[in-house]
């Protein structure tokens, strides 16, 4: 649907793909937590970055990176067990990426310890959705922070800009 | 020797052998078998009756029966505690007990015989455990099939029903007789009879199961949506002999599914149908759906739409807000409403009033929108507005030139009044008629002022008396206001200069302009300084920004400027109340000045004199 990569070298594309989805159970502060650590490892292996959010068995994620390793990796993650009902809101080039490394928002049982934990952050914690999204882009995010978890999280900042 | 082989040979049989001699039943022989089973307590010549161990006195009791009548029988699986163990623990067996008789027919004593069957009966006694269990499985089994809400059956390989529950009959109205082979395909309807055989057919052939849809006649005539699903049992891999389901009426889902089906599709005809941009948006607050119409406006797909791209469309200055409402409008559930300009495929933004409101249905909340082009309206309200404006002003026009006419036309009728007096009193008349000629022209002057007074609303309605505008030449217009102001000048003993070369000519209405300068002039001689003959100076120039503007200084009263509130007709009035009626005049000029898009200025200084300025435009 989207033109492809001109070829391996210089010139080389980088898409974002946003889901939304439901645990088929919910998921522990271990399963999150093992979740992160080989996300972190693969992801950063394969230059994807972006965020995760959970609650309540509520998924929202955001990929970005080479379609060339994404698009794959979308497949790969909506063929997962832990989750079903994977919907597939976009998947359209961008000029640049909007997150540095790759990390995840949820509300852990057992605060303690994940304080610490890189990419982590406590949902109230996260930071206001980057500027660098174009505004339909930073409304979807928006809206899926809202759908995970709910209207009482403070909203992105970026929107009054 | 014979006699010795036997004795072992019965001694070592593994069922228990023992004799039992006499009235008293005394112990003769006894094998070891069935020494164990009676607890070895067998002393030979003993009544059995002094050593019973693990036998039951009823035992004892048949024993003596067999002997006394000569008659053999059997104790079938008698119960025997074991000897020396758990007294619940038991032992079966089958006691044979045989009356040993002599050649006479004398009774002798018993032959006991006894085979040890615990093995066969504790099977026999889980067997029977087991069909309690099975008919109490069966029963319930029978409960559940029989008031469960559908029709249960099975049916053999050959298509032929080996069971089909009472709520076959209670569905179909069929009596008990009814042979279900033959009547039930009879009342699946018609259209869907050779699907259903086939498939059921199909599905029997190749040892699968099947699920399938099919109307089926109800009691009342009435064919009713039923699902009937079915599951093979295998006996042997492969080789399915019976196939077990159930039949569920699903009328109402499937009614209720399509009417939902066939409502969306209307709908969506609907929306499809409407010059309107319409769209649906998840409780989410992603938009999954937009009408062709969209499609049209925006020259872009669905697709590249996408869940949040409507508000690329918008004006970029209204985008973020328009986005920010969005999402609290999501959060709270609040209606959406807002007047936005929105891109048209051809680059073109027209406004749009954009109005979302959230409704439950079947699926759970969902965002029903609609885009409203109003630009149409927008723009003739525009057009409106400006008609409107025009139509004020002239109507101001109209109505200054009221006041005007009516006032500039006094100005002569005034000097015609002084010229009757002047007349008068330095002729004299001896004809009485012509006393009666005064009178009547004294009369006629009077009726005119009359008339003058009445033109203010006679003239309202003469809208084409609206003043035009035209190229003035300021000297002429100036000189005729002049010449109607003679007897004022004389009378104030006026020098007036007036210089207009710098702006000689001025595009306006020429009543108005009339207007202006009667007023300006007249006031000006009004307010006259009574200890020196006025000296008023008519100048007209460009201003800064090059437009003409006309000045009209005098060495009079002067007055008291407060703040900067600028020219106030009412300022002469108040501060001079011997000289009457420049509040009107004044109150002229500045409205025919105003309705032309212009201003007024005023500098005073006390007993010096006042200067006003006409800015014609601004
Ligand atoms: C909600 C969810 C999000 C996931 N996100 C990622 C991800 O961003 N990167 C990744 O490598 N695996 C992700 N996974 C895990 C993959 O589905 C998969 O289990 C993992 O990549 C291991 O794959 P492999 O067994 O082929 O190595 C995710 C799984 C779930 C359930």
């Amino acid at each position: 649907m989207y033109p492809k990569r001109a070829g391996r070298g210089a010139c080389y594309q980088m898409n974002h793909i946003v889901y939304m989805s439901r645990a088929v159970r919910p998921l522990s502060d271990y399963d999150l937590q093992d979740l992160l650590a080989q996300c972190r490892r693969d992801n950063s292996l394969h230059q994807v970055t972006g965020v995760l959010f959970y609650s309540h068995g509520s998924i929202a994620q955001l990929i970005e990176g080479d379609p060339a390793v994404i698009e794959p990796l979308y497949d790969k993650i909506s063929r997962d067990g832990r989750h079903s009902n994977v919907m597939q809101l976009v998947n359209k080039p961008i000029a640049a990426r909007s997150f540095p490394d790759w990390s995840m928002a949820f509300h852990p049982l057992e605060a303690k310890g994940f304080a610490t934990l890189e990419g982590f952050f406590m949902p109230s914690h996260l930071p206001p959705t980057p500027d660098t999204l174009s505004i339909a882009d930073a409304m979807l995010i928006d809206l899926v922070r809202q759908a995970v978890f709910g209207a009482d999280e403070p909203a992105a900042a970026n929107l009054t800009a | 020797m014979r006699e010795q082989q036997l004795q072992t040979i019965l001694r070592h049989m593994p069922a228990g052998i023992a004799t039992l001699l006499g009235p008293e039943l005394r112990f003769g022989f006894v094998n070891e078998a069935m020494q164990s089973l009676l607890g070895g307590d067998t002393p030979e010549g003993q009544p059995l009756a002094d050593h019973l161990g693990v036998l039951a006195a009823d035992l004892l009791e048949v024993m003596q029966q067999v002997y006394s009548s000569g008659r053999p029988y059997v104790a079938k699986a008698y119960a025997l505690p074991v000897a020396g163990s758990d007294p619940t623990s038991r032992r079966y067996l089958d006691v044979a007990l045989e009356p040993l008789q002599d050649d006479e027919g004398q009774p002798q004593g018993l032959l006991l015989f006894a085979v040890d069957v615990t093995g066969q009966e504790e099977a026999r006694q889980r067997a029977h455990e087991l069909a309690l269990e099975t008919r109490r499985l069966d029963a319930r089994l029978r409960v559940l099939t029989e008031t469960a809400p559908q029709i249960t059956f099975s049916i053999d390989a050959a298509g032929q029903f080996e069971y089909v529950s009472p709520q076959w009959y209670y569905f179909t109205g069929q009596p008990p007789t009814a042979d279900v082979n033959a009547i039930w395909p009879l009342l699946i309807h018609p259209d869907d009879r050779l699907r259903v055989l086939y498939q059921s057919d199909m599905a029997r052939s190749s040892g699968i199961g099947w699920n399938f849809e099919y109307r089926l006649r109800r009691h009342d005539g009435q064919y009713r949506w039923v699902l009937s699903r079915a599951l093979p049992e295998h006996h042997a891999p492969d080789k399915p002999v019976f196939w077990h389901g159930a039949v569920t009426e699903v009328h109402d889902q499937r009614e209720l599914a399509e009417a939902l089906r066939q409502g969306e599709a209307e709908l969506r005809f609907l929306a499809d149908s409407i010059p309107q941009l319409i769209w649906t948006a998840s409780a989410e607050g992603f938009i999954d759906y937009y009408n062709q119409h969209t499609a049209q406006y925006t020259g872009l797909s669905t697709q590249e739409l996408g869940p949040t791209g409507w508000v690329n469309l918008l004006d970029p200055s209204e985008q973020a807000g328009a986005a920010r409402r969005w999402v609290q409008c999501v959060a709270s559930g609040e209606d959406y409403e807002g007047l936005y300009r929105m891109r048209r495929h051809d680059g073109q933004y027209r406004w749009h009033i954009i109005r979302a409101r959230q409704l439950a249905d079947a699926r759970g909340p969902r965002w029903f929108g609609a885009c409203t082009d109003v630009d149409d309206q927008h723009r003739l309200r525009e057009v409106l507005q400006t008609q409107y404006d025009e139509l004020a002003r002239t109507n101001r026009d109209l109505d200054t030139f009221v006041y005007t006419a009516s006032h500039d036309l006094k100005q002569p009728l005034f000097n015609l009044r002084g010229l009757f007096e002047e007349l008068r009193s330095s002729a004299t008349f001896h004809d009485p008629e012509q006393a009666t000629l005064l009178e009547m022209v004294d009369d006629a002057l009077l009726q005119l002022d009359g008339t003058l007074q009445e033109l203010a609303a006679t003239v309202q309605d003469q809208r084409e008396l609206a003043a035009p505008t035209e190229e003035l030449d300021l000297q002429s217009v100036a000189q005729e206001v002049l010449l109607g102001l003679r007897a004022q000048v004389e009378e104030a003993q006026a020098t007036i200069d007036l210089d207009v070369a710098a702006a000689p000519t001025l595009v306006y209405g020429r009543a108005n302009l009339r207007s202006v300068l009667h007023n300006l002039l007249s006031n000006a001689l009004k307010f006259a300084h009574p200890d020196r003959p006025a000296h008023i100076t008519i100048s007209s120039s460009l201003s800064e920004s090059g437009q003409p503007r006309l000045t009209v200084q005098d060495n009079g009263l002067g007055m008291t400027l407060v703040g900067s509130a600028g020219p106030s007709f009412l300022l002469f009035d108040r501060q001079h109340p011997g000289v009457a009626g420049a509040g009107v005049g004044l109150y002229l000029v500045q409205r025919i000045i105003d309705s032309r898009g212009g201003h007024l200025e005023v500098g005073s200084t006390v007993d010096q004199g006042t200067t006003f300025t006409v800015y014609w435009f601004e």
